[in-house]
């Protein structure tokens, strides 16, 4: 038995040492909060554009990525991990990831960079070392394609989580906007990914005549399960971001991810290069956004595009 | 590397408190109470609305102590009162208190660095203000710790404390003692979950914020790291059950820590946790076979 | 005074199961009485000693202490006046803790389990003095584990236990019946020096008859739910094994065992 408690102890000790070696290249510890398509285009585009900015992988950074398959302790004690080991700069990807290295990041003053995050001002990561790139989805212009691929369309569904500053400050915002199109709302809130599918039952049975989606994490993870309901009620899905069309949505006014994070990149690149600092920089919102269309998913709804629309718009594959 | 093995120490220290909870009802009472996942981020809820209101950090402390109480009561009372079975006496809370923790906080909360923390306050300050934070929070967490521990030992000694190992050991004997032992399981309880919202407060001060799905899992973090620390203690019975389950918490966030240095994915966690819990689990009960044979020969 | 009056028990009412093992039973048992209480499987010895601890609930009836109806209050209410020793050694003391520590949560027994310490070093020699009564050498190993004690080391402890504190009525649960024969003797005779010299009222259920013919100044044989058999006095004092035995055999075999 004291054998083997010794073994246990060695064996820790070891790995632990064996677990950070240290390197002159300044390192970017990538917080990533889970595995799914859109925040893996953030990173994705991360990388992308600290390499537009000239800065080279190996010489200029290195990546340390982790992901906290969407739990919030594990994004914490990646995010110590991090500040542990004195990274440069730390990259967020997602609210719970932003939280976390942020305060993680507070002793040592780390300058972070979030990425995805609807609304810093509700989450609280505007003031400090912190800057990145919003997603606020365009809701104006997602409100304007429903409209004109639905022209008689009267309610839109809704399924958010309750918990998620995110969803609930972009329900305000359809809420606001939608009688300008003349469309009314029905939100459904939720408080686990379990509850999805029900809420799209009900949304289902009050006849609604589309859902649109947010970048709600519980939502967008069983939008497969949600479309196999909608598709066979006739009712079209309308996504928010390419990945969701991609999947089988008809149609998104959303934002590239890859672009987003490219963004965020460049802002790390002007850091770590001491052109400026995460505290001067204000996070910033995309102003670019583009319509994505599902011809296939269209066509079966029998949904017309309006030519001004298909010009521009770009066929999800 | 000083710096990971600090943060790494401290996570333990702050979750220790959730674990003497765990050890008082799991080990001592024998009552699976699940009741933890919900009052664990109950106290973090608490914590983070008062934290943002302004009131005093170490009130905060307090608050969400007093609130996890009133989580173990409603168990303690559904579970004796009602005649519910424990596991789901706790299920029970832990399924309201998920819509009650949102009721506190409105969504998830975060603490913007402008409001002090139980590590940043004027008084952590002054005493503690050459120390870097990383530094302090573990110093106070520590303190917080010994404080928890050196209460509970001594709880131990007094006659409620010898009550409550009693209704563990041999629930028949308080009743032939004529004490209600269910009034008893709800002070086991009420002591345990209001350490489990404390850690939950402790971690809000910590990380600066508040989720509502921060307490998915807590029970059976707990749940391991008692097992762990009693397992490896086994034998060495002049030390405490609490210090024990102090080894336990920080060798368990040791272990999941390697496991992130190591670059597993994170979906792996859960898994290596279970394999982790098998083998001690293994190791107990090899041992406890080998003892066996010795006392037969 | 105790007593039990027309109690009915069923068990599983409303069930293929259901059994009705009391019906109109009366027993009344007088302060100072040792009574012993033999019977085969299924009697009701055990089923009447729970009735008295309220450990079940009755069907109807009463059970009365000094005249007074009982049947609302709650078990643990009903050992504030009485004291138990099971069957299994186990029951009557706490396995994880010393043998210093069940003595002491035994001595508080009836008052109040605050915050004080629990352990008392004023009462460390009386402690002592207490285990030494039993010969077994226990003095010496206040602080060791009860759970590494003997069945009948922890019987005879569970047995001070149970009488430690001012009490009016001891039950005996077939106390010594997961004992060996000479352990068995121990615990008998100890038990009948606490009953004499607390002054106790009494009711041991055993299986033993030579114990329900030695023992106790009373003797009940319980078969199916009734009483078939009540000496005292005189005529308990006359009983031997024999006749005891006699009876026992004839109502077995018209059970058919």
């Amino acid at each position: 038995m004291k054998k083997l408690i010794a073994l246990f102890i060695t064996l820790i000790i070891t790995l632990s040492f064996a677990g950070c070696g240290e390197t002159k290249v300044p390192v970017i510890g990538i917080n990533q909060y889970g595995e799914h398509a859109s925040l893996d285009n953030c990173r994705e585009g991360f990388i992308e554009g600290l390499k537009e900015a000239g800065l080279v992988e190996g010489k200029d950074f290195e990546i340390d990525y982790q992901n906290a398959g969407f739990n919030d302790n594990t994004a914490t004690q990646i995010a110590q991990s991090f500040s542990a080991k004195n990274v440069s700069l730390m990259c967020a990807i997602a609210t719970p990831s932003a939280t976390a290295c942020f305060a993680a990041a507070e002793d040592k003053d780390i300058p972070v960079i979030f990425n995805a995050i609807s609304d810093p001002e509700q989450a609280k990561l505007t003031d400090g070392n912190i800057t990145g790139m919003s997603d606020k989805l365009p809701v104006d212009a997602q409100l304007q394609l429903i409209r004109a691929l639905q022209p008689d369309a009267k309610t839109i569904g809704i399924i958010y989580t309750t918990s998620e500053p995110n969803s609930v400050s972009t329900i305000a915002d359809y809420q606001a906007k939608a009688a300008d199109y003349g469309f009314t709302i029905e939100a459904i809130g939720v408080t686990a990914q379990s509850e999805v599918t029900q809420a799209a039952d009900t949304l289902i049975n009050k006849k609604v005549d589309c859902f649109s989606n947010l970048t709600d994490n519980n939502v967008v993870g069983v939008l497969a399960s949600i479309l196999e309901k909608t598709d066979e009620a006739e009712i079209p899905v309308y996504g928010s971001e390419i990945e969701q069309v991609r999947i089988g949505c008809v149609a998104s006014a959303g934002i590239d991810y890859v672009e987003l994070g490219k963004e965020a990149g460049k802002m790390a690149a002007a850091i770590l290069k001491g052109e400026t600092t995460a505290t001067e920089m204000d996070y910033k919102t995309v102003s670019e956004y583009s319509t994505y269309i599902n011809s296939e998913a269209l066509k079966e709804f029998g949904i017309n595009v309006p030519t001004d629309i298909a010009e521009k718009a770009i066929e999800a594959e | 590397m000083l710096d990971l093995i600090i943060s790494t120490v401290t996570q333990g220290f702050i979750y220790a408190l959730l674990s003497f909870g765990i050890y008082i009802t799991y080990k001592i009472l024998d009552f699976p109470d699940l009741t933890v996942d919900g009052s664990f981020p109950l106290g973090a809820a608490v914590t983070a609305v008062l934290l943002l209101k302004g009131v005093n950090p170490y009130l905060t402390l307090l608050a969400a102590a007093v609130v996890g109480a009133i989580a173990g009561f409603v168990t303690g009372f559904i579970h004796v009162r009602l005649k519910v079975r424990d596991l789901l006496a706790g299920i029970i809370t832990m399924t309201a208190l998920f819509s009650i923790n949102l009721q506190i906080a409105g969504s998830n909360l975060s603490i913007e660095r402008g409001i002090d923390t139980i590590f940043t306050s004027p008084v952590a300050m002054t005493l503690l203000g050459s120390a870097t934070l990383l530094v302090r929070k573990l110093i106070i967490s520590l303190i917080i710790l010994i404080i928890c521990k050196v209460l509970l030992d001594l709880y131990f000694k007094t006659k409620s404390g010898y009550l409550l190992k009693a209704v563990g050991d041999n629930s028949t004997l308080v009743t032939t003692l004529a004490k209600d032992m269910g009034r008893v399981k709800i002070i086991g309880l009420v002591i345990s979950n209001a350490l489990v919202a404390l850690s939950g407060a402790v971690v809000c001060h910590e990380q600066r914020s508040f989720s509502s799905t921060m307490g998915t899992g807590q029970m059976v973090f707990g749940l391991a790291t008692v097992i762990i620390g009693t397992t490896i203690f086994r034998n060495l019975s002049f030390v405490k059950g609490t210090t024990a389950v102090i080894v336990g918490s920080v060798l368990y966030k040791i272990c999941i820590q390697i496991a992130i240095n190591l670059g597993l994915p994170a979906n792996l966690l859960k898994l290596i946790t279970a394999v982790l819990f098998l083998i001690i689990l293994v190791i107990g009960n090899f041992h406890k076979g080998t003892v066996r044979k010795n006392a037969g020969a | 005074m105790l007593e039990l009056k027309n109690i009915s028990k069923i068990y599983n009412p409303g069930t293929v199961t259901e059994m009705c093992l009391f019906e109109d039973f009366n027993l009344k048992v007088r302060d100072g009485e040792f009574i012993s209480v033999v019977g085969s499987n299924g009697s009701g010895k055990t089923s009447m000693l729970n009735i008295i601890c309220g450990s079940i609930p009755i069907n109807g009836g009463e059970v009365l202490i000094n005249g007074k109806n009982i049947n609302r209050l709650k078990e643990h209410k009903r050992y504030e006046q009485m004291g138990r020793v099971y069957q299994n050694p186990a029951l009557g003391t706490c396995p994880d803790m010393t043998i210093l520590e069940n003595m002491s949560i035994a001595d508080n027994k009836g008052k109040p389990f605050g915050l004080g310490f629990a352990l008392n070093k004023k009462r460390y020699e009386f402690y002592r003095e207490q285990l030494s009564s039993l010969g077994l050498g226990l003095e010496d190993k206040m602080n060791i584990k009860l759970g590494s004690l003997s069945g009948g080391q922890r019987q005879a402890v569970a047995l001070l236990m149970a009488t430690m504190t001012p009490l009016e009525f001891l039950i005996l649960d077939e106390h010594t019946a997961a004992l060996d024969p000479h352990t068995a003797d121990i615990i008998m005779e100890l038990t009948d020096k606490v009953v004499r010299e607390k002054k106790l009222t009494a009711i041991m259920v055993t299986h033993n008859l030579r114990y329900a013919v030695e023992y106790g100044d009373r003797l009940l044989m319980m078969d199916r739910g009734h009483i078939i058999l009540d000496k005292s006095g005189e005529e308990k004092a006359n009983a031997t094994i024999d006749d005891i035995l006699d009876i026992f055999n004839r109502i077995s075999i018209e059970c058919g065992n």
